[in-house]
């Protein structure tokens, strides 16, 4: 497979992601800038100009009409898809590291960081697709506060049921939306390792978590039973769940203050693929030459894109082999 | 630039009148349905430069979701506001392609091929079969560690050598049967041990060239690079002013191969080096 690179953004990048069609994919930097492509030959359809300060987080509504972000600046916004304008932008005592919609698109979590005697929070906005985009309400419908360990990353599970977070402490804990309670706290990764990433599994019902600690869980959103367990030999910035194939990619790498001391080949910037039953490591893609910050993989499982520390996006779309490949057992199951 | 008076004279040309002026892009449909695009940019240093693509378009025909289909009617804003449609190379690029073919044992494989790929590299692997043959007594190792490199010459071919030395047992010394002295060039193979030290720098010489009119600033490693190209270079010489240490003007280069060393008289010959003109020609022998 040719890898399209991506390089709108001059500084490295945070988070990428694919719209529901995955026709689309929207790229965050600490460059201010977000950028809109087309996945499928990596034009750029625009950009969405005004945030002040690094974008720490992106998604996109479920009908692709509106756009999150937030960022250092404080602020989360929300755009216009299409028109690239900035039509809401909520501020917040401290960072915002992590939006996400829900489910339906109708409320969008947005985790702030703790910082400057303010405690860390996941907070719920409610969106509203009226006539006028710019008619939204003003403060969040729900304020979770996190006293124990700030939350990291966060996301909703299967039809909005819970939220789950995942925090510094490298613990993952389930909230109720309705209440703002929390539920259930688990120490899923080594303690005081701090949690990166969370994606869901298409169907939502389970989400992989990618940790400072080298390893990455599925999870059951339900209980949190931790499923299965990818170890690896390198800190882990993101993970995915591949739909279509069985797989989960990770992505990680040197910690970026250490990247100048050690080779691109010991680097370990590659993509790692799993198969995500056997829990076996199936391949590596290498190519970005800096720590990947971030993975999302297309809706359709036809393709995914990794951004990396070094400011690049690169999009892969995959080939034969890729979806060939499979374990004896699988094949005798196909028999039949 | 002006066209004043329509005068279809050659001077109003306008690639005359505007250096800066790019020709126009060039579209030329090939027979095999391919077509070529030739089109011309000013690259970084400001130099004109002519890019030709072949390009094979291919229909592909895809159903989408209808929300998709009106998408990819939408305008471009932001930073790319504007825009002509198609990915533009300063954002866009392709790169390498990448084999990637899921499989248990991966790291197995991966490192396999990463030995296969080390291998080719290295001139150490390479040569391993090859054996080091020395010149004079034709063991293994090389002919200037020879222990009998100050008491024999080089083996010319299998006979003259074994000659030689048979010739030297009888002879050799204060003569073992004769009844005086015989100087070695009188020795009977004595003659050809002499011509053989003359011999072993005449086989040199018939691949040795002197170069002169060298310029006083040249250094021996440029020589050799200059030379090298034409084949494996054993030695090279530039006399130097034993004072001022720069170079006398003149300088030997030993090939390995007779042949190479002709090309390279032949070429070298009138070569312009360091703002003098090369002669090259064959070393003549030093009687």
């Amino acid at each position: 497979m040719r890898p399209i690179l991506l390089s709108g953004h001059e500084r490295s990048l945070t988070q990428i992601k694919f719209n529901s069609d995955g026709d689309l994919l929207f790229s965050v930097s600490k460059d201010k800038i977000v950028c809109a492509w087309w996945s499928a030959n990596g034009e750029r359809l625009g950009t969405y100009n005004g945030h002040q300060g690094a974008v720490w987080t992106v998604d996109v509504s479920p009908n692709t009409t509106l756009l999150a972000t937030g960022s250092a600046d404080n602020t989360v916004r929300l755009w216009n898809v299409k028109s690239g304008e900035c039509v809401k932008v909520w501020d917040f005592p401290t960072a915002v590291k992590r939006v996400q919609f829900s489910p339906d698109g109708s409320r969008l979590l947005a985790v702030t960081e703790k910082r400057m005697g303010f405690l860390g929070t996941i907070a719920v906005l409610d969106i509203n697709y009226g006539e006028n985009f710019n008619d939204q309400a003003d403060e969040p419908s729900l304020r979770i506060t996190c006293t124990e360990s700030k939350a990291t990353v966060a996301g909703w599970s299967f039809l909005s049921k819970y939220i789950i977070a995942g925090h510094e402490d490298g613990s993952v804990s389930q909230y109720d939306p309705k209440t703002g309670d929390q539920i259930e706290n688990i120490q899923a990764h080594e303690f005081d390792h701090q949690i990166n990433d969370l994606q869901f599994s298409p169907d939502r019902t389970s989400f992989i978590t990618a940790s400072k600690d080298k390893s990455a869980k599925l999870m059951s959103s339900r209980n949190l039973a931790i499923l299965k367990t990818y170890t690896s030999d390198t800190p882990l910035n993101t993970a995915s769940v591949t739909p279509k194939k069985e797989y989960v990619i990770l992505g990680g790498g040197q910690a970026a203050m250490d990247v100048t001391t050690t080779s691109a080949r010991q680097g370990k910037f590659e993509a790692r693929f799993y198969h995500k039953i056997f829990e076996d490591e199936i391949g590596r893609v290498r190519g970005h030459f800096g720590p990947l910050n971030t993975i999302d993989v297309h809706p359709a499982g036809t393709a995914y894109a990794s951004g990396g520390e070094d400011g690049y996006v690169r999009v892969h779309h995959f080939d034969k082999s890729y979806f060939d490949f499979m374990y004896e057992v699988e094949r005798e199951q196909m028999r039949k | 630039m002006s066209k004043l008076g329509n005068r279809a004279d050659w001077a109003d040309d306008e690639e005359f009148d505007d250096p800066s002026a790019l020709p126009a892009q060039q579209v030329i449909a090939n027979k095999d349905g391919t077509k070529t695009v030739i089109s011309y940019r000013f690259n970084d240093d400001n130099k004109k430069v002519k890019v030709t693509r072949r390009i094979k378009t291919t229909v592909v025909r895809e159903h989408v979701n209808p929300s998709v289909a009106e998408r990819r009617k939408w305008e471009k804003f932001g930073n790319e506001k504007g825009h002509a449609a198609g990915p533009s190379f300063d954002t866009t690029s392709v790169g390498e392609n990448i084999v990637f073919r899921p499989s248990v044992n991966w790291k197995a494989q991966a490192k396999e091929a990463e030995k296969d790929g080390g291998e080719k590299g290295s001139m150490k692997d390479q040569l391993k079969d090859k054996k080091v043959k020395c010149r004079i007594c034709s063991g293994e190792h090389f002919t200037a560690r020879c222990p009998f490199k100050d008491t024999m010459a080089p083996v010319e071919e299998g006979t003259a050598g074994a000659g030689a030395a048979d010739v030297e047992e009888d002879k050799g010394g204060l003569g073992a049967s004769g009844s005086s002295y015989v100087p070695p060039h009188m020795r009977k193979g004595g003659a050809g041990g002499g011509e053989k030290m003359g011999g072993r720098f005449e086989k040199d010489d018939l691949a040795t060239l002197r170069v002169t009119n060298v310029s006083e600033l040249a250094e021996e490693q440029e020589l050799r690079d200059l030379f090298e190209r034409f084949g494996r270079v054993t030695r090279v010489f530039l006399a130097r002013d034993r004072e001022t240490q720069r170079a006398k003007g003149f300088a030997f280069i030993s090939y390995a191969d007779r042949g190479d060393a002709a090309l390279a008289c032949e070429k070298v010959d009138g070569f312009g080096y360091r703002h003098l003109i090369l002669r090259v020609e064959f070393a003549k022998r030093s009687t």
